[in-house]
């Protein structure tokens, strides 16, 4: 057993007095009262002491309470204010008439006949009269003394302190009480007083106070990681705007503009137009008829104002094909991870905005093998070993692909989808060469790394839970939320 | 998207395969397998393929895709000598019709509701909710040809489906549950679309509801299609589904005349590709022969037409087929997505980090190293946490949605601060003392750019904190700043800064002010910061606009 300084000493000086107060044991030791009481509590705890709580109760005069042991109660003074008989209306003139009268009745001081106040002749010092001039003689006339206000109660607790039948055998076998020192001191060290000093041993086994440390979200770190994978790979980072015209988030994907998912339940219209960018002649070309590729178009009409007008992103596309019309000779390797919009009502598994990862590589000769080979790869990295291909279909890409991933536990997991870019969508801009494409909700791959079944802690975090999940998360100590 | 009820039996007794095969094929060919059951599975196929939203579609591509019955499906189309006309009033109301005889069906009630639940799907899939398409499937022996498309005054009179007594087509509208659902599409029309036969009953109200009169019933033995609507391509789609898919079932089709057009049209279309060109997108080194046979058991005529050319006749209810690389995307399917190599290009190039990501890594490394923890809170808000419990005016510029879902998310944030108070407010039963930050876009003009704020909210925060925090960070930006007062409300008058940088206001700091926490229901003092992070020389200018 580990005793601390303290605690040792206070077996020495117990043992000395057999069983104390704090107070004294404070003398002693010396020490304030509260911390002797303090030691003695651990003491106890280990089994060695005896902490003992006494409660005492005091009573003192209150300030109308010393007036009347000074000057009589207000009965005796008004008994002796008469002889032997006044009129009632005389006696009520009294200034302590209102009190008086009543206890004189009550004590059998006096009677009241026709208006007439009479002393019966016994009216001997009561022994509430006593307590007023010591209050600790007569306890039977407190609880009266009490309900008048002339005396008040005080609790005093006091603690008697003892060794056990341990703390003795103890304190027999000699205790060292050479004092130790706890946290050093610049004089202790520099003067090179710490080379005679005993060091206190601390229990290295108690749980310590928790601290916490500044941290990046558990959420960003693995956006993070997603990135490093993607730079490492030879990819270059887009950032762009939320706010887009439809003609980016739709049209130049070749999305017709009566497209379910273009209408107001499913994305975030605004109040803003935007700009067409030059050459959008050609991308409605590519909807009315397929311009001078082999496609056929949607047919039907195209509205220069429907693609005018404003949305929240609803894909990281918009971003993509920005970057593609900007750069539309090869080789082009990108991706970017950003916040994108759909008008969902939130529960535990949809938000009105969540993050998607999506990467393009354009260069001469790339084809739907290599596709396969990035998704694999990038996959790998992100630690899905087994990723098997299924066909898939999304408005901009020929051919599609549904990625899925093998999770223990869960199975094959979709992840995603992935495509090559429809000629609609490039040739507009002049894209030089086929673009792979691929796109996935990180949220997804967040669930699944950090336990989440409500996908809302991630952005109205539980400060608790971000405060818990460990920097470097694996898989057999995820958190769980 | 519809979700299709395949029956094992009639699956098996379809395409002669069993029901493991079956199973384990369905979803290579492009679906999600939705539920197994005992006698049935749930498939949902993708929107750009409504010939597979009828068991009878599925069973041919499947039958194909098995190697069971290759090649193209002929679909022979004999003349009814019906005719049906088209009123020219229509042009502005739903122009175009498409229709068709269909003979011989030998319908009961599991039929019927699985050739409803086509209908249903080619509503949703191709007629845009019946706007852009609607489809009415008639008992063709109780009514008299000729047929007459017309647009009808509003107070013609029929009994329409589920109901017994008349309704004018106005009353449908108001009355009817498929009229109220419907009524937006036609409503705005002084004259409404109306189907009757030569002795001018009432076929149907397109794309509102059919008439009582031609219900369909296990008794029935021959249809009349009629198909209305706005794009005459999505009508020819819809027709040659049904169409083919009632084929498949039994039935025989027999053609219409509407003006100088035979309805319908069941032939396919042919397209010249290149088999290079489908190489080369694929990756593969098919032949031509290795691809026509691919391409044949995706139910395609093909076969090579020399000088490297395929020739392709693409089936009439292949209606996703625009352009040749469709066409390879099949051989894809065919050949099977199991059996690519996956392998990476040589494309070279070098990993670039975006500098705006960058900056944002720095600040949090910094923050971190600060003790405070990062949130991430969402860029959706509203008026009431961004502007009014912060004291703060209205912005001007903000950006808010027009179809917000909820009260909570009516804009999109220009500022961070109030989204940390707001997180604070929500962890207001935590642990003392709360450090967090937020770096991230906010929008103002239109414009999207970066932001970082901080909060510390504990028994202690002060002005001091604030400032020796907000000194920290810029010294560790290399930012050199001047401090002045500021009349931010959300900060106390005489504990607030504004961070003066390169000549901007970039920033604010300070203790927040009472009345803001009493709104955030915050109990103790915050000190806090937010910073414009375009005043870090790093952050790229802007070369463009949304």
């Amino acid at each position: 057993m580990d005793l601390t300084q303290n605690e040792k000493r206070l077996i020495v000086v117990l043992a000395g007095v057999g069983s104390a107060s704090p107070y004294e044991l404070g003398e002693k030791f010396p020490a304030p009262e509260e911390a002797a009481l303090q030691y003695a509590h651990l003491l106890q705890a280990r089994g060695l002491a005896t902490v003992e709580r006494q409660v005492e109760k005091q009573h003192f005069l209150t300030d109308e309470g010393k007036r009347y042991a000074s000057e009589g109660l207000p009965e005796r003074q008004l008994l002796d204010s008469f002889s032997a008989a006044i009129p009632m209306a005389d006696l009520s003139r009294h200034p302590l008439a209102k009190i008086g009268i009543g206890q004189m009745r009550r004590k059998g001081w006096v009677v009241i006949r026709s208006g007439m106040v009479e002393k019966t002749g016994a009216a001997s010092p009561g022994t509430d009269e006593e307590a007023l001039k010591d209050p600790t003689r007569f306890p039977e006339a407190i609880p009266e003394l009490l309900k008048r206000g002339l005396v008040q109660e005080k609790e005093t607790v006091s603690y008697l302190i003892s060794l056990t039948v341990e703390g003795k055998e103890l304190a027999e076998k000699g205790i060292d009480t050479t004092p130790e020192t706890g946290t050093l001191t610049r004089d202790q060290i520099v003067s090179g007083e710490w080379r005679d000093l005993v060091l206190r041993r601390y229990d290295v086994t108690k749980l310590p106070r928790r601290v916490f440390p500044g941290k990046i979200h558990p959420y960003q770190r693995l956006i993070e990681e997603m990135r490093c994978i993607l730079l490492e790979m030879g990819f270059t980072e887009i950032y762009g705007d939320i706010v887009q015209s439809a003609f980016w988030n739709f049209d130049a994907l070749f999305q017709p503009q009566d497209h379910p998912a273009r209408e107001m339940q499913d994305t975030f219209y605004l109040h803003e137009k935007g700009p067409l960018p030059e050459g959008w002649e050609k991308v409605r070309d590519m909807h009315l008829h397929g311009g001078n590729t082999s496609s056929t178009g949607w047919g039907g009409r195209w509205s220069e104002e429907k693609a005018g007008q404003c949305v929240l992103r609803t894909h990281s596309t918009s971003l993509s094909i920005r970057h593609l019309a900007a750069n539309p000779k090869g080789p082009v390797k990108a991706f970017c991870i950003s916040r994108v919009y759909r008008r969902e009502a939130i529960d535990p598994t949809h938000l009105p905005e969540f993050e998607q990862l999506e990467g393009i590589v354009m260069d001469e000769g790339v084809n739907f093998a290599h596709l396969l080979g990035y998704l694999k790869e990038f996959y790998r990295r992100m630690g899905f070993s087994d990723v098997r291909f299924r066909p898939g279909y999304f408005p901009y890409t020929e051919p599609s692909v549904e990625p899925e991933v093998f999770v223990p536990g869960l199975g094959w997991v979709e992840m995603g989808g992935a495509g090559i870019f429809r000629e609609e969508v490039t040739a507009p801009f002049a894209i030089e060469h086929p673009v792979l494409a691929w796109g996935l909700g990180v949220s997804r791959i967040a669930m699944l790394r950090l336990g989440l079944r409500d996908l809302r802690m991630l952005y109205r975090s539980d400060i608790d839970w971000v405060r818990d999940t460990p920097s470097l998360l694996r898989p057999d100590c995820g958190g769980d939320a | 998207m519809p979700v299709i009820s395949l029956s094992f039996d009639y699956l098996e007794r379809l395409t002669g395969a069993d029901r493991e095969d079956i199973l384990k094929r369905l979803p290579m060919l492009g679906s999600d397998i939705e539920r197994i059951e005992e006698d049935h599975v749930d498939v949902e196929f993708f929107p750009n393929r409504p010939d597979l939203f009828s068991v009878e579609g599925v069973a041919r591509a499947l039958r194909g895709f098995m190697g069971l019955e290759t090649g193209l499906a002929i679909y022979r189309v004999t003349p009814s000598g019906m005719k049906f006309t088209v009123d020219p009033a229509l042009a502005p109301i739903r122009p175009f019709l498409g229709s068709a005889v269909i003979r011989n069906v030998s319908f009961d009630e599991e039929s019927i509701l699985s050739v409803m639940g086509l209908q249903e799907a080619l509503h949703w899939a191709v007629g845009r909710g019946r706007s852009k398409v609607a489809i009415g499937i008639h008992d063709l022996d109780a009514v008299t040809p000729p047929f007459h498309y017309v647009a009808s005054e509003r107070t013609r009179r029929f009994v329409p489906l589920d109901f017994d007594e008349e309704m004018s087509l106005e009353e449908i509208l108001l009355r009817h549950p498929k009229g109220r659902a419907y009524a937006a599409i036609v409503d705005r029309y002084p004259l409404f679309p109306l189907i009757t036969d030569d002795l001018g009953r009432v076929l149907s109200f397109p794309p509102v509801i059919n008439g009582e009169l031609t219900r369909v019933s296990t008794k029935t033995k021959n249809l009349l299609l009629d198909t209305t609507g706005t794009e005459e391509r999505a009508v020819r789609t819809a027709v040659t589904i049904l169409c083919t898919a009632m084929v498949e079932a039994g039935a025989d089709i027999e053609s219409v005349q509407i003006g100088d057009m035979s309805w319908p049209d069941l032939s396919p279309v042919t397209r010249y590709v290149r088999a290079d060109e489908g190489n080369r997108l694929l990756g593969t080194g098919l032949s031509q022969p290795e691809m026509a046979e691919l391409l044949q058991k995706m139910r395609y005529g093909a076969e090579p037409a020399g000088d490297g050319i395929l020739r392709v006749r693409v089936p009439c209810y292949r209606a996703d087929i625009m352009h040749d690389w469709d066409v390879f995307e099949d051989v894809a399917i065919a050949y099977g997505y199991e059996r690519f190599p996956a392998v990476i290009s040589a494309t070279f190039t070098i990993g670039r980090p975006n500098p705006v990501n960058s900056l944002a890594g720095i600040i949090r490394q910094v923050l971190a190293g600060l003790g405070f923890i990062e949130v991430i809170p969402f860029t959706l808000s509203n008026e009431q946490v961004m502007f009014y419990r912060m004291q703060r005016p209205v912005s001007p510029s903000v950006l808010r949605v027009m179809h917000p879902i909820t009260e909570d998310h009516t804009l999109v944030r220009s500022d961070l601060l109030p989204l940390l108070l707001e997180i604070c407010q929500l962890n207001r039963h935590r642990e003392l003392p709360q450090r967090i930050f937020c770096v991230g876009d906010v929008v103002e003009q239109g414009i999207t750019y970066q932001r970082m704020a901080w909060v510390s909210l504990h028994p202690g925060a002060d002005f001091s904190e604030a400032l020796g925090t907000a000194d920290a960070i810029c010294r560790e930006l290399s930012l050199p700043y001047e401090a002045e007062e500021s009349g931010d409300p959300a900060f106390i008058d005489g504990r607030r800064g504004v961070l003066g940088i390169c000549g901007r206001q970039a920033g604010v700091f300070g203790e927040i002010h009472p009345a803001v926490l009493n709104a955030f229901e915050i109990e103790h003092p915050v000190a806090a910061m937010e910073l414009d992070l375009r005043v870090l020389p790093e952050y790229p200018v802007r070369q463009d606009s949304p």
